[in-house]
């Protein structure tokens, strides 16, 4: 193993000596190599290429989760990596069982999370005939992972599985691709290759430029209206101590994107929720405010900036902190880029800014706080907020919910109470409807002893729902809360909002009885249609050992707000009307 | 579009001055040293493609280590930040190094095969090779091949100069390039001190 393994493996990580012997095929090289890197589950489903991987499979001290469908195993590879920290792996033979897997790693990779997906190609002589179940998985991957292989000699898997391991999981974290040709699998080996000879070992940036970081504390120093946006990267670097630090000496008002979900304590005296489109009035405001914005470990994408000219038009000064270069400046045009690890930047930011508190400031995000507060309507049918406030209330401040996308995630992260990261999920980046029940059992599979609720609406449920089959199998208890609107309900917003009310292809006019159906998959069901009924059903479902799923009749017309309407600045925001 | 060749009938790519130059003043010239490894190119035009980055051309040559190309490329960013070019290309894992030549007076360098039909006009050819500096590389009775080298403004020069004489056909690469100082970045000069710290 080539030295700067040394330097990335956790330092007092106990590695399983699984060195296969010589004469030992490249499917137990590979197999040894996972075990090496930590790996304790594989989500996978085996097919005529990978098939050697398999034989070779039970005898290795790996958890495998056998899914229905190859898009599953991305998702939950991705929210088991979301819930622990480490890399998710995922397997899937080759041309649509690896073509499956597209979705799943552009959902982790465009989130920033480290996925490894091994595939089985054809074998090498036929790669290129167009063979039966060939696919050029890697063309079809470029855009959607960091870094991709074809493995064409054995001998070189455990330099490859190191350094994929490495690339995915160091640095801006993303999706990587093995893809393995089915002799290669079988190839005998006699001795390994150490190393795949590369010039330029992928390496987290160098410390941030002490220049620009005594700049940063000074634009904070002579701010008076601080606002902080944090985004998942903080998360990623365990910054939320020196967010917090930050924030508390110079009292920065702080927002986070929806993949920051977490990253600052949701009841802090100092916290705005959510940035953006659908984020809280208060937090559009502030940063619509403010005279100094600090993003750290975020992007700037459409649905945070909302129109760009508009964005932050106060500030005389943008620090813009991010681990990828290539994030700075790609929208915001901020005046301070920073590249850098979160925590690193923060904690050096900290230490040359001298504390002061803004009374001033505080009164008035707390003014705003008093006039833009989330509400929803109150009209006797059941709403998505009751549900979710009830479910809250009933998990433990470590237990995880996973929020699909719609309305759903977005009502999810606005009522979430929760104080950590990496606890709230959701697909951020792409919005990958289906996402919510996979990434759960990856989540649960991860972390056996947390309860783990998986939020979605009746759309995005119906995606993947073959996989409560694997949470059964595997025995995965998560629980399952569907917010059931019949509709399309996000799509149905915006076309009310944006698209002169034509209701177009929204309902969903057949949907299968849920509760009927879980019992059918060996999950406990049931219906909630009021909110008298929410109470006793959760926690039904919480004490029903394996997964649970409930049906919840909401509000076929609940909305999501605030919203900012298409072309506006984030000020733009429109609330709820008041009921 | 690697290099371009073809006859001249239709437009006539010569006369009109847009072979070598012409490019919009926000193209950049990109030197990059990428791994030499299968699907190597696939990648870099996949990432620029991707992020609406027009490659407007590009020349592949081996430099100086085994088992690393250099790339010329010539990109047009669009709507994107200049600075996007390297920064994305410098994500790739297989890319050792990007540099964005086109503030340092790189040194460019391409070149050109011609080919003419004589048709009794031989002599008159050799003299106009011969005043342009061209070499003529191949020669028979059917048909004589000249080689042109140089600054891609000379290589144009030389090009307008012979589209007087029976061409065929002819092919020209792209240039390649050496910087001559220290490679700038694409970003303005108060940022780039951050950019592309990797």
């Amino acid at each position: 193993m080539s030295s700067f393994l040394a330097a990335i493996d956790e330092p007092g990580r106990e590695l399983p000596s699984t060195a296969p012997a010589p004469g030992a095929t490249g499917a137990e090289f590979l197999l040894a190599a996972l075990v090496r890197e930590g790996v304790d589950t594989i989500f996978g489903l085996p097919g005529g290429a990978n098939l050697p991987i398999y034989q070779y499979l039970p005898t290795f001290p790996l958890r495998h989760v056998l899914v229905r469908h190859e898009q599953g195993a991305a998702h939950m590879a991705d929210g088991y990596a979301r819930a622990s920290g480490r890399v998710g792996v995922c397997m899937a033979t080759s041309g649509p069982g690896a073509l499956n897997l597209i979705t799943g790693l552009a959902t982790a990779h465009f989130d920033s999370v480290p996925v490894v997906a091994i595939t089985g190609q054809v074998a090498t002589a036929t790669i290129g005939t167009d063979a039966f179940q060939e696919s050029d998985v890697i063309g079809s991957c470029l855009s959607v992972t960091k870094h991709s292989y074809q493995v064409r000699d054995a001998r070189d898997l455990s330099a490859v599985v190191a350094e994929a391991f490495h690339v995915a999981r160091t640095g801006r974290p993303g999706a990587v691709l093995i893809d393995i040709p089915k002799d290669v699998q079988q190839q005998p080996v006699s001795v390994a290759r150490g190393s795949t000879g590369r010039y330029r070992v992928h390496r987290a940036p160098a410390p941030p430029s002490s220049e620009l970081v005594a700049r940063a504390a000074a634009h904070l120093a002579a701010a008076e209206r601080p606002v902080i946006l944090a985004g998942r990267g903080v998360a990623v670097a365990g910054a939320q101590g020196a967010l917090q630090q930050l924030a508390e000496a110079c009292d920065a008002a702080v927002g986070n994107t929806l993949l920051g979900t977490g990253v600052f304590p949701t009841r802090h005296p100092l916290a705005l929720g959510l940035v953006g489109f659908m984020g809280t009035g208060y937090c559009n405001q502030a940063v619509s405010d403010c005279d100094c914005l600090v993003m750290v470990g975020m992007r700037a994408d459409d649905r945070v900036t909302c129109r760009l000219d508009a964005f932050a038009p106060r500030a005389e000064h943008i620090i813009h902190i991010n681990i990828d270069p290539a994030e700075l400046g790609k929208t915001v045009d901020a005046d301070c880029q920073i590249v850098g690890d979160a925590k690193q930047t923060l904690e050096a930011i900290w230490e040359q800014m001298p504390p002061r508190p803004r009374p001033a400031w505080r009164a008035t995000v707390d003014g705003w706080r008093q006039r833009h507060p989330l509400r929803h309507p109150h009209n006797g049918l059941l709403q998505p907020q009751e549900v979710l406030a009830a479910c809250y209330e009933r998990l433990g401040p470590d237990d995880i919910t996973v929020a699909d996308v719609g309305l759903n995630q977005m009502w999810a992260a606005a009522a979430w109470t929760g104080t950590e990261p990496g606890i709230f999920l959701n697909s951020g980046g792409q919005g990958t409807m289906g996402f919510a029940l996979p990434a759960a059992i990856g989540a649960q599979a991860a972390n056996r002893t947390r309860r783990v609720m998986s939020v979605c609406g009746e759309g995005g449920f119906m995606m993947t729902l073959q996989e409560l089959a694997t949470a059964v199998e595997a025995d995965l208890p998560v629980k399952v809360v569907i917010l059931n609107n019949r509709q399309l309900g996000m799509v149905r917003q915006f076309q009310d909002v944006f698209y002169a009310g034509v209701r177009s292809q929204i309902d969903h006019a057949v949907t299968p009885d849920f509760q009927m159906l879980a019992q059918a998959f060996g999950c406990h069901g049931e219906v909630v249609r009021s909110a008298a009924e929410l109470g006793p059903a959760i926690d039904a479902a919480m004490a029903y050992p394996g997964p649970a799923l409930l049906d919840c009749w909401i509000d076929p017309e609940a909305n999501i707000y605030p919203i900012v309407p298409f072309g506006k600045g984030l000020a733009d925001f429109v609330e709820c009307p008041e009921s | 579009m690697i290099s371009q060749a073809g006859s001249f009938a239709g437009s006539d790519p010569i006369a009109n001055g847009q072979f070598l130059n012409g490019s919009s003043p926000r193209v950049r010239l990109i030197s990059v040293r990428v791994e030499d490894r299968a699907g190597v190119l696939q990648r870099i035009t996949n990432c620029l493609a991707r992020r609406g980055l027009h490659l407007a051309s590009c020349a592949v040559g081996q430099g100086s280590e085994a088992g690393v190309l250099n790339l010329w490329l010539r990109v047009d960013p669009g709507t994107q930040p200049a600075d996007q070019i390297v920064k994305q290309l410098n994500k790739l894992i297989d890319v050792v190094s990007v540099d964005d030549l086109t503030r340092s007076e790189p040194i460019e360098w391409a070149m050109a095969l011609v080919e003419f039909r004589p048709n009794g006009r031989g002599d008159q050819i050799e003299e106009t090779l011969r005043r342009v500096r061209a070499e003529v590389v191949h020669r028979d009775p059917e048909r004589l091949i000249a080689a042109l080298a140089g600054p891609p403004d000379l290589v144009q020069a030389m090009l307008d100069e012979l589209s007087q004489l029976p061409i065929v056909d002819f092919v020209c690469s792209r240039p390649m390039a050496l910087g001559s100082g220290y490679p700038v970045s694409a970003s303005e000069p108060a940022r780039h001190a951050q950019a592309g710290s990797e």
